[in-house]
């Protein structure tokens, strides 16, 4: 016999957020680093600014820290980022 | 393919997409093909259950359960009740998954950060309150495990929700390394007519008689076993123990750990008059570890100039959760450790309560 039965889902279809504009080049650019906090995102985001200024020309790094790695970035750093170009949100374990 | 997507009205106001199978069997695969169960079959949730489900909580399809605050993702009642009846939940068994969910969407909840995390926590349900007797809840025999219809479909209920309208898939959004057998089902009903303690809501806050849930995001549970006194301060120890186990094994920081406490050793605390206050009195003072001690147990790296600094389990004696459950013979316990320290709190909340609502 045919059962009918519902969709479990939310049914919102696509995210409302839409990916951020990509960028052309970095060279110039100012960039925002969000680490979630923990202790081995340090060495990495060294390294990783190292190499954004070295091989990609980035301008200007900055660095901010979430004060809690499992909840959004605060409102103060998002503010901040509107005056970056690109943003990279990193986790580390 | 036996299955189709037809487009019929919606009846009775409920306005999810509708799907068809042939038959119960293919039901299954489509929903198994979808993501949309845990592994276990689930209960096509056909127009007719799912409106039983809300009518019995008198609730409109489309009445607004919360919003998930990090993904902006509104919550309806519809859509709740439909993860219920796959879960095998009844109509009355819907204003338990209500107040549980409505529960998890508090802020100090952390719904997010606790269901994605690598942590791997599942939501824990405490159930007090006349609505126990009335579902058949057990919190005797298997308390922690299948021990009756109710909290095992409950329980589910909510892993359902987190699948299927937040993401909390494998992989997707639960990035978890381990996770535990608790996130097919976590939903303990407490012992209240063996005890003499105040129930775990009502210490809590809700009002005596009312029933309520009390939500945890907590880790797997750690059994012990203390068969060789009668001495409460010694029972506490090894609880306490356990605590220290899982600060220096997993985390150090102080959060809503929640105690279950059998017949046999609740006897021990009833007879030397100790209360639940005077065990989370108790277990505040004892369950404390100094850094140094990461150094036994493979953590010596960490430890830094901070060997001396002393960590509490718990930040206030009302951090701890004291649960009266389990079967009449054992001398057994078990420790739930929450499932980060404190970034997600234990909410409690009364079931058919409104939140928001005017007064």
């Amino acid at each position: 016999m045919a059962i009918e039965f519902l969709d479990p889902t939310h049914e919102s279809g696509a995210a409302a957020l839409a990916p951020a504009k990509r960028l052309a080049s970095l060279k110039g650019a100012t960039l925002g680093i969000v680490s979630n906090g923990k202790k081995g995102t340090k060495p990495f985001f060294d390294a990783f600014e190292r190499e954004l200024k070295e091989r990609y020309g980035v301008a200007r790094v900055v660095r901010t820290t979430k004060s809690n790695y499992s909840a959004p970035a605060e409102a103060e750093i998002m503010s901040e980022a509107e005056r970056w170009q690109a943003l990279v949100s990193g986790i580390g374990d | 393919m036996s299955i189709a997507q037809p487009a019929t009205k919606p009846a009775g106001g409920l306005r999810s997409k509708r799907h068809r199978g042939d038959d119960f069997a293919a039901a299954q695969e489509y929903f198994h093909s979808r993501g949309w169960t845990d592994g276990l079959p689930v209960v096509p949730p056909t127009p007719p259950l799912v409106s039983a489900c809300l009518e019995w909580a008198l609730m409109p399809p489309g009445q607004l359960i919360g919003i998930e605050p990090v993904r902006s993702r509104p919550i309806t009642a519809e859509k709740l009740a439909v993860n219920a009846v796959m879960a095998g939940c009844l109509p009355m068994h819907f204003p338990v998954v209500v107040a549980a969910l409505t529960a998890m969407l508090q802020e100090p909840f952390l719904l997010h950060g606790a269901t994605a995390s690598t942590g791997g926590s599942a939501i824990l349900i405490v159930v007090n309150g006349p609505i126990r007797a009335e579902l058949g809840m057990c919190g005797s025999f298997n308390a922690l495990g299948p021990s009756d219809r109710a909290t095992t479909v409950i329980g589910r209920a909510i892993r359902l929700v987190l699948l299927n309208l937040l993401d909390a898939r494998p992989g997707e959004i639960d990035r978890s390394t381990l996770g535990h057998p608790g996130k097919i089902s976590y939903c303990v009903a407490e012992d209240e007519e063996g005890s003499p303690w105040l129930p775990l809501a009502e210490e809590r806050g809700v009002p005596p008689g009312a029933s309520a849930v009390t939500v945890l995001a907590a880790g797997a549970p750690r059994q012990l076993m203390n068969e060789w006194t009668t001495a409460p301060e010694e029972i506490l120890d090894t609880y306490a123990s356990e605590i220290r186990a899982s600060m220096r094994h997993y985390s150090i920081w102080p959060g809503n750990y929640a105690i279950v406490v059998p017949p046999q050793l609740r006897a021990h605390f009833e007879r030397a008059g100790w209360s639940k206050a005077d065990v989370r009195e108790y277990l505040h003072r004892k369950a404390r570890v100094r850094r140094s001690e990461w150094r036994d147990c493979g953590k010596g790296s960490v430890v830094g100039d901070r060997g001396e600094r002393e960590y509490a389990a718990f930040e206030s004696p009302d951090d701890v959760l004291v649960v009266a459950a389990g079967g009449p013979a054992g001398g057994f316990g078990a420790v739930i450790p929450p499932w980060y320290g404190n970034k997600s709190r234990a909410v409690t909340m009364a079931i058919g309560a409104c939140v928001d609502c005017e007064a």
